[in-house]
């Protein structure tokens, strides 16, 4: 079977550098020699730890609980299609990588919280080895959260080394009324990785997602998220935040769907573009006829540093009823001179000031992580991203 | 011995003159305070002196405890103990005060040659400061400056001051924008710094301030240069008579 790739004619493709993934080797990988080592040796409290290997499934360190389960891909993919409206889940070039990797992979990963139980706290660790030309990583997660529970998924993307893999992940979402999910994504892998996903979420009445999403890694990242906002007074939350070093190509599709009355979206992007990173951010919001009194809010920064940094923040609104509030507004620039000379004018160095101000500007996405164990690893990161971590090591220890 | 030493200094910012010939000396122990006009040169030569880009200097000599201070960059400055203290300091989300102060403080410790401040001696350090500055302890975690009160922002400009201890603070209207009680805070932490081998020049636009802060010297600036000089008295009678009499004679 061959699915073609989308191009950069494909109206919402136009960023992405697709090169990576159309050389890789699009056969499954194997399960590599890697396959058992953890590269978290830290569990976050509370929460269930799934660890995955090239998209293979490892280990679990899941206390008894039958509400998470590995599952058949087609198996999976059958009873999950019934939940999500069916022209969502099918359509058009945006959904051609959904499509391979249902195709391609041949575990998902459920969880399923049934109406009105406790709450779940699940973290999954995605670490893939097998380089490009042996073949893709293609992890999927299904969830369907019952009505009026509370789920919280923090997710890992990660590689072992300095590999060139290619991830081509999958992530669907089902909120019924009342129900919330609090997710956290990490995608930290090499320089060289191609690392693409598409997430799909559907919200119900009063239900709530939460996004918050940092992407540090990859040659090529490219991450594509549709919600729909179906229910009355459902609710999204979706926060981002990217830097782009080198030569490396960030690239997101932001689709938000309001259908409910009342329907209420915050988008919150923070990108970095040094060196000659390039960088995009697609914030696409339609407010359909039904989703009176709709409250959209879209705030989409990027900061260019480096002299052949390139970097896109398109907000995008499609209004089809009278009864809304869609506020929105997107600033590409470069550091602040009267901020940097005021730290230069407190003695502090010049690539200190320059990473501190850097830091800054995606703090305020990195402070809404509430676990402060993930806060703690993630601001780790991001500091090793901003060639920072000895200038600022003290920053995080001054943290109130 | 001179802390300070400007001499014919002449600079423009944005391709306009403001500054034209200006000379002046600040010794340690001194307290000198600029008044003059608006548009006469004060910020400009606050600017000048701290290294701020876009600010030239096209003639003169400044020199800072015998150095040459136009070779040194904005932070060598900082270091080497000079602090301004901004008339509009700037907002600064997601730095918080704490990180700012400890690092500016161990930049200045360093280039003394001096270890870095444990956390507890620093903590030890600022919480007495702040007392001074009758700031709450809840400062230290907000961002620099971000959501502060015009006097909150002048406070938090001393309280860098007190932790930094450097030898020369030029303070650009610091006192711009505060309410009396403020201004007699702000006053006492300038007070507090005064020593005999340190050096204050105050900009300022009225003679309240130097009721609090009483200064060895006060000098005019106009037309880009010291055109009068004399002590507190002046002042004092620049309050009386506005600065037309002194442009005059200039």
């Amino acid at each position: 079977m061959t699915i073609a790739l989308p191009t950069n004619r494909d109206e919402n493709w136009r960023y992405a550098n697709l090169r990576p993934l159309a050389k890789a080797r699009m056969e499954r990988a194997p399960a590599s020699p890697d396959r058992n080592r953890k590269p978290l040796d830290r569990k976050l409290a509370g929460f269930d730890r799934w660890f995955f290997s090239d998209g293979h499934f490892v280990v679990s360190d899941q206390s008894p609980e039958a509400r998470i389960q590995l599952l058949d891909a087609r198996k999976a993919g059958e009873s999950f299609a019934a939940l999500l409206d069916s022209d969502l889940a099918t359509a058009g070039a945006d959904f051609t990588l959904a499509r391979i990797n249902a195709a391609r992979g041949d575990e998902v990963l459920q969880i399923e919280l049934p109406d009105d139980s406790p709450p779940l706290k699940v973290e999954l660790v995605y670490s893939a080895a097998t380089p490009a030309a042996n073949g893709t990583s293609y992890p999927r997660v299904q969830i369907v959260a019952g009505r009026n529970t509370r789920l919280q998924v923090v997710e890992h993307q990660l590689t072992a080394g300095d590999v060139d893999v290619a991830v081509n992940a999958a992530f669907d979402i089902a909120l019924r009324p009342g129900a919330s999910l609090d997710h956290v994504r990490l995608q930290d892998c090499s320089n060289a990785a191609a690392v693409f996903d598409t997430l799909v979420a559907h919200v119900g009445e009063d239900a709530a997602y939460r996004l918050r999403t940092v992407t540090l890694g990859g040659l090529t990242s490219r991450s594509t998220a549709f919600v729909r906002l179906a229910g009355r007074g459902s609710r999204c939350e979706f926060t981002a935040a990217s830097i782009a070093n080198g030569n490396q190509t960030h690239d997101m599709f932001a689709e938000i769907e309001h259908r409910g009355a009342g329907s209420v979206t915050r988008e919150l992007f923070r990108g970095i573009a040094n060196d000659r990173g390039k960088l995009a951010f697609n914030g696409k919001m339609i407010v359909r006829e039904t989703a009176l009194d709709a409250d959209s809010d879209q705030s989409l920064k990027t900061l260019l540093t480096g002299n052949g940094a390139e970097a896109a923040a398109r907000p995008q609104l499609e209004i089809y009823t009278d009864r809304v509030r869609a506020k929105h507004g997107a600033t590409t620039g470069k550091l602040d001179e009267q901020m940097l000379f005021y730290l230069l004018s407190r003695g502090l160095d010049r690539p200190t000031a320059q990473a501190l101000l850097q830091w800054a500007f995606v703090e305020d996405v990195i402070s809404q992580i509430e676990q402060p164990e993930l806060r703690r690893e993630i601001e780790n990161r991001m500091l090793t991203r901003l060639h920072a971590v000895s200038s600022l090591s003290g920053l995080l220890g001054e943290r109130a | 011995m001179s802390l300070l030493k400007i001499e014919n200094l002449s600079a423009s910012a944005g391709g306009k003159k403001v500054l034209q010939g200006l000379s002046l000396a600040i010794n340690a122990g001194e307290v000198h305070a600029i008044m003059g006009p608006n548009g006469s040169g004060k910020s400009t030569l606050s600017y000048v002196l701290a290294g701020r880009p876009g600010y030239e200097i096209t003639a003169g000599r400044v020199e800072f405890e015998g150095r040459d201070l136009t070779t040194l960059s904005p932070e060598e400055r900082a270091r080497a103990g000079l602090f301004l203290g901004f008339q509009y300091p700037v907002e600064i989300p997601g730095v918080n005060n704490v990180y700012l102060l400890k690092a500016a403080l161990n930049a200045r410790r360093k280039a003394q040659g001096l270890q870095e401040v444990d956390a507890y001696e620093f903590l030890q350090l600022v919480r007495a400061k702040m007392k001074l500055m009758q700031m709450d302890e809840s400062f230290l975690s907000r961002g620099v400056n971000e959501g502060f009160s015009g006097g909150e922002k002048k406070r938090n400009e001393i309280l860098q001051m007190l932790v930094i201890e450097p030898t020369l603070a030029v303070l650009d209207e610091t006192d711009s924008g505060l309410d009396i009680d403020a201004l007699k805070v702000v006053a006492k932490g300038v007070n507090s710094l005064r020593s005999a081998n340190r050096g204050v020049l105050l900009i300022t636009h009225y003679q309240r301030l130097l009721d609090h802060v009483v200064p060895d010297y006060v000098h005019v600036l106009a037309r880009g240069r010291i055109a009068k000089t004399g002590d507190k008295s002046l002042a004092i009678e620049l309050e009386k008579r506005g600065y037309d009499w002194v442009l005059e004679v200039a």
